[in-house]
């Protein structure tokens, strides 16, 4: 942290010197709440389902995240720790310094729930000592949710201490710097712990609107059977207008997905035609040869990243067809085409859900197990790279 | 403050170094400003209270003969009656010369009561403690003893006899049909700090497991007494504490586990290894933390397990007794919904944070079934709004008042020591189990420790 940045007290709570005094703080804050609620006769509950870690490397992120899980109180309320992290500046000079701020967040006509957000402010290199400052904030018996913001730094001591506390991983592809380096390597995390701790991934929550559709067009019996004879996919995602920004990550998912469900193998990747695009050789189990292209797009009000349409090609025992799902222009709804020897069967236009990053966290809290889908999709990434 | 004390009394401090009335009332003065509950000091209050105030050196024999005269001085100025109560807040090594002199110097008055408070460890084997009490018992009777363990004196260890036994729906679960383990934790994140010359003679063993965690293990087995009272109380943990099963011989490298503390960090500070404290042998093999998997031999308890683990440099500082009961005999749910289902635990919370928490399997608001497991919470702090008394007012308070029910008898003692001894005595022996197992400051104590409850595909509680 930059000896300048000044942390916003009225945000994030007092300081506190330690551990026992923070609790202190908290049980002193839990009772004036308490007394207020006898007065105007709405009891107060402390309620507190989970552990939620957050790990941020910009005051930004981390305040982004402390408002999202504000809103969440009502459905999640949880004891939220936010380790806010400087890595980068000054590593050499800066002092090595763990402060703690905390907080009883009151989240808007919800004045009965109250819930705890701390603040972990760390200076300098604390790669070795982070965990120590976290694990005595964690409510025992509480499961665990680590919601890392940005690439997870694979290797550092810091987040391999994080996470063997941890119940359930929460990523978002969607920052990753390299997410063709990154997922896979995730994914080989998540399989050495044998089930230790759940992975889960925004990005892939965000994907889910896509892979319903694209379940639905095979739910009807008479093109059920095009499944079997893939011969091309295409997925676009969305760049900015330089197409200097390129996360291909929700499109790659959607990919691995198919191919983990389908049984597909990987034969080789090729050059893509166009910079920032992905072509690869991929093989049917009965040995016939798909070809998958992922290529960035420029589409006026998308987020970068996000899957702006799919191509499906396939042949059945007569016929060729095509399933195509394409974004409006107004990105809210999306336009599902079937055609079949080129001539168009069928059309259906729908709402296309975008949701924001707190329902996205909100609906990853909710579960606690795997998500084996996820997991498959991510092995034949692995696979893939 | 609170009024307790009765309108005549008076405090006679003594100790080998000379000091004056006033230099006595300077060092209490300034000690209670800085300690006491209710800060700041009412220096009205203390005037008055200093007036009670008096010090007498005891270097040698004149030194207890001027120390009798002051006490009957004040007896007759104050009506008192020669009730006198002897506190020795002093190193166990000075019990012995201190109990003798009492005796010797008839500082017991001729018509008053007189009681003894000491405090742990009291000896420091089965045979010393004997050895001890018979010295303190040649001035004293077994009920003039007050023996204090000041985890007793803590509002929510009594909280637990309170809990158990003042309500109808605990006791009927409370058995080897419904529970299926216990756990017991005491963890400190201090080190040695400036305790070492005691400390490396005592270890975790001594220091902790004999008093504090055996107390703590009495007061959740124990059956339910027939009165609360000193006698009822305490036949009752004397009871249970005879049932525990030995550890020794084969049985102690499976049940037992000693942990010694290496560098490492507490709160985000780099923390010294034990051997690197001041005081400390740099091949010390005292343990720093000791894991105990533990049977009580009776009815209610047959077959299951009492683990039970203390440790400095732990991460966090708790102490809290945790009843894990059996899981539900069937299943309703599919897998992936009870991905989040623990067993119902109870768990008591000793320090900090004092309260009890019910953890229970509940609905996660979705569509389908998805089941999370879930705390309800009784804080102590938020439903009475009012400080718990400190251990030693009300340890203090009682043995004025001659109330022994929160002290420690004497066959207790003489059955903490029976359990413990052959685990030392087996530690000290085994050249095959060595040195303590190592681990790091800041973490949970040593893996051992871990396969010490994992073989019986069981896990430490995330305290």
């Amino acid at each position: 942290m930059a000896k300048g940045v000044v942390i916003d007290t009225m945000f994030w709570g007092a300081r506190a010197e330690g551990v026992a005094a923070l609790e202190r703080e908290l049980a002193r804050l839990r009772r004036v709440q308490s007394a207020h609620a006898r007065e105007s006769v709405r009891p107060i509950a402390r309620a507190s389902v989970l552990n939620l870690i957050v790990y941020a490397d910009r005051e930004e992120h981390a305040r982004r995240a402390a408002r999202s899980i504000s809103d969440l109180a009502l459905r999640h309320p949880s004891r939220a720790i936010v380790v806010l992290a400087d890595r980068g500046q000054e590593r050499e000079h800066s002092e090595r310094r763990i402060e703690m701020h905390c907080q009883l967040p009151v989240p808007d006509g919800a004045r009965q729930v109250c819930y705890e957000q701390i603040l972990v402010r760390a200076s300098g290199d604390v790669d070795d000592r982070l965990a120590s400052a976290v694990i005595p904030l964690l409510v025992p018996d509480l499961p665990v949710f680590l919601w890392w913001t940005g690439t997870p730094p694979i290797g550092s001591r810091s987040f391999g201490d994080l996470l063997r506390l941890t119940d359930r991983l929460i990523v978002d592809s969607a920052d990753f710097a390299r997410p063709e380096v990154t997922l896979p390597t995730i994914a080989r995390i998540s399989e050495t712990a044998h089930g230790r701790f759940g992975l889960t991934d925004l990005n892939w929550t965000r994907l889910t609107p896509w892979r319903e559709i694209a379940t639905a067009f095979f739910d009807v019996p008479s093109w059920r059977l095009f499944l079997d004879g893939i011969t091309g996919l295409r997925v676009g995602f969305a760049v900015d207008m330089d197409g200097r920004d390129i996360h291909p990550s929700q499109a790659l998912l959607f990919v691995g997905w198919l191919a983990s469900r389908l049984g597909w193998r990987p034969l080789e990747t090729l050059a893509p035609s166009e910079a920032g695009g992905l072509l690869f050789a991929i093989a049917r189990p009965d040995g016939a040869r798909i070809m998958v292209r992922v290529r960035p797009r420029f589409e006026r009000g998308l987020e970068e990243g996000d899957v702006s349409g799919i191509r499906i090609q396939a042949t059945g025992e007569t016929q060729h067809a095509e399933f195509v799902v394409k974004r409006q222009p107004d990105p809210r709804h999306q336009t599902a085409t079937v055609l079949l020897d080129g001539e168009r069967r069928w059309e259906r236009t729908m709402p296309l859900p975008s949701p924001a990053i707190v329902e996205l966290i909100g609906e990853e809290l909710s579960i606690l197990g795997s998500d084996r889908t996820y997991e498959a999709a991510l092995g034949a990434l692995v696979e893939l790279a | 403050m609170q009024r307790l004390l009765p309108a005549t009394f008076s405090v006679v401090g003594t100790a080998r170094k000379p000091l004056s009335h006033e230099e006595y009332r300077e060092e209490l003065h300034k000690a209670v400003g800085q300690y006491s509950r209710t800060r700041p000091l009412n220096e009205e209050v203390w005037r008055s209270f200093a007036e009670h105030l008096h010090f007498v050196a005891t270097p040698d024999d004149a030194g207890y003969e001027e120390l009798r005269r002051t006490l009957d001085q004040l007896d007759f100025a104050l009506g008192t009656h020669a009730n006198r109560l002897f506190y020795l807040a002093t190193p166990p090594s000075a019990y012995e010369p201190i109990v003798k002199a009492i005796g010797e110097h008839r500082l017991r008055g001729e018509t008053g009561w007189a009681r003894i408070v000491v405090e742990k460890p009291f000896g420091h084997d089965r045979e010393s403690a004997l050895a001890l009490n018979e010295v303190v018992h040649t001035v004293f009777r077994e009920d003039e003893v007050f023996r204090i363990d000041h985890y007793l004196g803590k509002e929510t260890v009594q909280n637990i006899l309170v809990m158990r036994f003042s309500n109808g729906i605990f006791e009927p679960i409370w058995n080897r049909q419904y529970v299926d383990h216990v756990q017991i934790t005491v963890a400190e994140t201090i080190g040695v700090e400036e305790r070492a010359g005691y400390y490396e003679h005592a270890g975790a063993m001594r220091d902790i497991v004999q008093n504090h965690l055996l107390q703590l293990l009495a007061l959740v087995s124990m059956e339910p007494p027939a009165a609360f009272d000193d006698k009822a109380v305490r036949d009752e943990k004397v009871k249970v504490m005879r049932a525990l099963r030995q550890i020794a011989g084969d049985d102690l490298s499976m049940n037992a586990v000693r942990g010694q503390y290496t560098r490492g960090f507490i709160e985000g500070v780099p923390a010294p290894g034990y051997r690197e404290e001041p005081g400390v042998a740099p091949d010390s093999r005292t343990e720093t933390y000791v894991a105990l998997k533990l049977w009580v031999d009776n009815w209610r308890w047959e077959g299951i397990p009492f683990y039970l683990r203390t440790g400095k440099r732990l991460p966090k500082q708790s102490t809290e007794i945790a009843i894990q009961f059996r899981v539900a005999p069937h299943q309703l749910f599919s897998r992936e919904a009870l991905a989040g289902l623990e067993p119902n635990a109870l768990v008591l919370r000793i320090q900090p944070d004092e309260g009890i928490s019910l953890r229970f399997g509940a609905k996660v608001p979705v569509q389908g079934i998805r089941i999370r497991a879930v705390n309800m919470d009784f804080d102590y702090g938020a439903s009475f709004m009012v400080d718990a008394p400190d251990a030693y007012e009300t340890l203090i308070l009682d043995a004025l008042r001659g109330d022994a029910t929160l002290f420690t008898r004497h066959d207790e003692v003489d059955q903490q020591w029976a359990f413990v001894d052959p685990i030392i005595k087996g530690w000290a022996s085994s050249e095959a189990a060595g040195a303590p197992a190592l681990y790091g400051a800041g973490t949970w104590g040593p893996t051992e420790a871990d396969d010490l409850i994992e073989r019986d595909g069981r896990k430490w509680r995330k305290a």
